[in-house]
């Protein structure tokens, strides 16, 4: 066992521990998924229909979940869950709002990585995150898959075509890019 | 062929229009189905399948505006054609052609599916002076068939265009010149049209209807029975499809095309096809079916009027404002990512099945 696999099992045990008993390790791969794409909308603004529109809901998934590990992506997922039910309890949007901003994006834990998920809907690119223990001089951003590309967020929030993909059509370059955020 | 035989069902203008606009019908009817099962292949797989099903699909928009420039031709007035309500058809459908052996739907790329795309562009030989309809009984069929048995019906699209061509020479024979009474002006030529799908041909005379009309037919099914190209040394779509169902390509001989692969023996190189690599689609989807789930709902309402609109733009392109065509068409790729959003999208409660898109509403 590697110093780094070591702490992140000490981790893990220390949170169950002191998580108030509540397990973070037995959600299921398909409540993941679940909790996965609703981060996944309050983060990029795009709607569920949206996102798995895109096709790439799974293969994004996969891709965090390989380069940080389950357990920090489980506890991730879990702590927006909370605040999701929290808010939904409550029926008060500003808790999961403040929630995501203060207990997530500005978490020294989670926050470069819901930045990077942001980046990997609207880009389709990984970034690496020096925090995860891995050498970030040694990874580089890649793009997730060729088909990815075409289906970033960007395009469609900025209302164009995927430069060299998902051609509009001869004779369309004539047109004024429309712009829809939905 | 010299004059009308009592077996042509096509004896005056009003019947050559009737059924040059039940031509645009069948073929737009193949249209959404050949979409549906080609957004439905998951991007990235299979490559050869979705090459295949797409150069057919684009071959039938060309068959549209073939069909359209022979009936402005000879005088046929195209509104509220492609926009009626009648235009597009319910799936599953039988084919304007009468047949009812087969019905055609929307559903996903699989076996089933290519087997209903054979069927589509299946092929038989009529001897001349022989009746082209058969007598088969049939039923709801969308076709009724003018001044003739109803219960009547043409086995393949080619010899549903073998009636058309014998008519047009019979009425030619009456008519003459006069036949071909329409405005050039309002004729879809290659300046708008982008094709990578044979050649638009402008249809002013006998000679370039029946060639418009043959070149439908024989992208269908082959130039002549018994071979697996058409005119332009191209694999025809039956042999196209049969690929698929093969996993291996045919092989035409583009400087002896006699020397090219025959019927069910192709030679070319092999392929893999990957039925599983394909969104689990709802077949034949109604708006019902996305009942108290908003954004699929709406995102199947807005595909389904975007797709009227489409058509309707189509139509006042081919009502004598060519100009418009291209930008039309430009939108279908606009609705062929909407499309693709909705086939991405599992039904929630629906067991792993996907949406799809709606071409008509209940």
């Amino acid at each position: 066992m590697n110093i780094q696999v070591w702490f992140r099992w000490l981790y893990a045990a220390l949170w169950r521990i002191f998580s108030g008993g509540q397990p973070i390790m037995n959600l299921a791969q398909s409540e993941m998924k679940e909790y996965f794409l609703d981060f996944s909308v309050a983060l990029t603004g795009f709607s569920k229909f949206n996102l798995l529109g895109t096709g790439q809901a799974d293969l994004y998934y996969s891709t965090i979940e390989q380069n940080i590990g389950n357990e920090l992506l489980q506890e991730l997922l879990q702590t927006f869950h909370n605040l999701d039910l929290k808010a939904k309890s409550a029926n008060d949007q500003s808790i999961l709002d403040k929630g995501i901003s203060f207990d997530i994006l500005d978490s020294k834990k989670f926050g470069a990585i819901a930045c990077n998920i942001i980046k990997l809907w609207y880009v389709a690119t990984w970034y690496p995150i020096p925090q995860t223990g891995q050498d970030s001089n040694s990874q580089k951003p890649f793009i997730v898959s060729p088909q990815a590309y075409p289906e970033g967020l960007l395009w469609s929030a900025i209302g164009v075509n995927p430069p060299a993909a998902k051609a509009p059509g001869y004779g369309t370059w004539s047109e004024k890019p429309s712009v829809t955020l939905s | 062929m010299t004059s009308s035989q009592e077996n042509d069902l096509i004896q005056s203008v009003d019947d050559l229009h009737f059924y040059l606009k039940q031509a645009m019908m069948i073929e737009h009817a193949t249209i959404p189905p050949y979409m549906t099962a080609l957004y439905s292949i998951k991007p990235g797989s299979n490559i050869e399948a979705f090459q295949i099903i797409r150069s057919v699909a684009v071959e039938e928009m060309l068959h549209l505006v073939l069909a359209a420039n022979v009936y402005n031709a000879v005088g046929g007035d195209i509104r509220n054609t492609l926009s009626s309500d009648e235009f597009i058809p319910k799936y599953p459908t039988t084919l304007p052609t009468g047949e009812t052996d087969f019905k055609v739907g929307l559903g996903k790329f699989s076996p089933e599916t290519i087997d209903t795309f054979l069927s589509i562009e299946r092929s038989k030989e009529v001897d001349e002076g022989q009746p082209i309809v058969g007598p088969r009984p049939s039923q709801n069929n969308l076709l009724a068939v003018r001044d003739a048995n109803p219960q009547y019906s043409f086995y393949s699209i080619g010899l549903f265009y073998a009636e058309i061509i014998r008519g047009l020479y019979a009425l030619y024979q009456e008519m003459g010149d006069d036949l071909f009474c329409g405005d050039p002006q309002r004729q879809i030529t290659p300046e708008y049209y982008y094709d990578g799908a044979g050649d638009i041909i402008k249809v002013t005379d006998l000679t370039s209807a029946i060639r418009a009309l043959t070149m439908i037919q024989e992208q269908g099914e082959g130039s002549v029975i018994g071979t697996i190209y058409d005119a332009e040394r191209l694999l025809s779509h039956y042999y196209r499809f049969d690929q698929l169902k093969r996993g291996q390509y045919y092989i035409v001989d583009q400087d002896n095309p006699s020397n090219s692969d025959q019927p069910n023996q192709p030679t070319g190189d092999t392929f893999a096809v990957d039925w599983d690599a394909v969104y689990p689609i709802k077949e034949n989807p109604k708006l019902s079916d996305y009942s108290g789930e908003p954004e699929l709902h709406s995102a199947a309402q807005e595909f389904q009027s975007a797709y009227s609109d489409f058509l309707a733009k189509i139509e006042y392109a081919f009502d004598g404002h060519p100009e418009t065509l291209l930008p039309a068409v430009g939108g279908m790729f606009k609705l062929k990512y909407q499309a693709e959003r909705l086939i991405k999208n599992p039904i929630p409660g629906r067991d792993g099945m996907n949406a799809a898109p709606i071409y008509r509403l209940d």
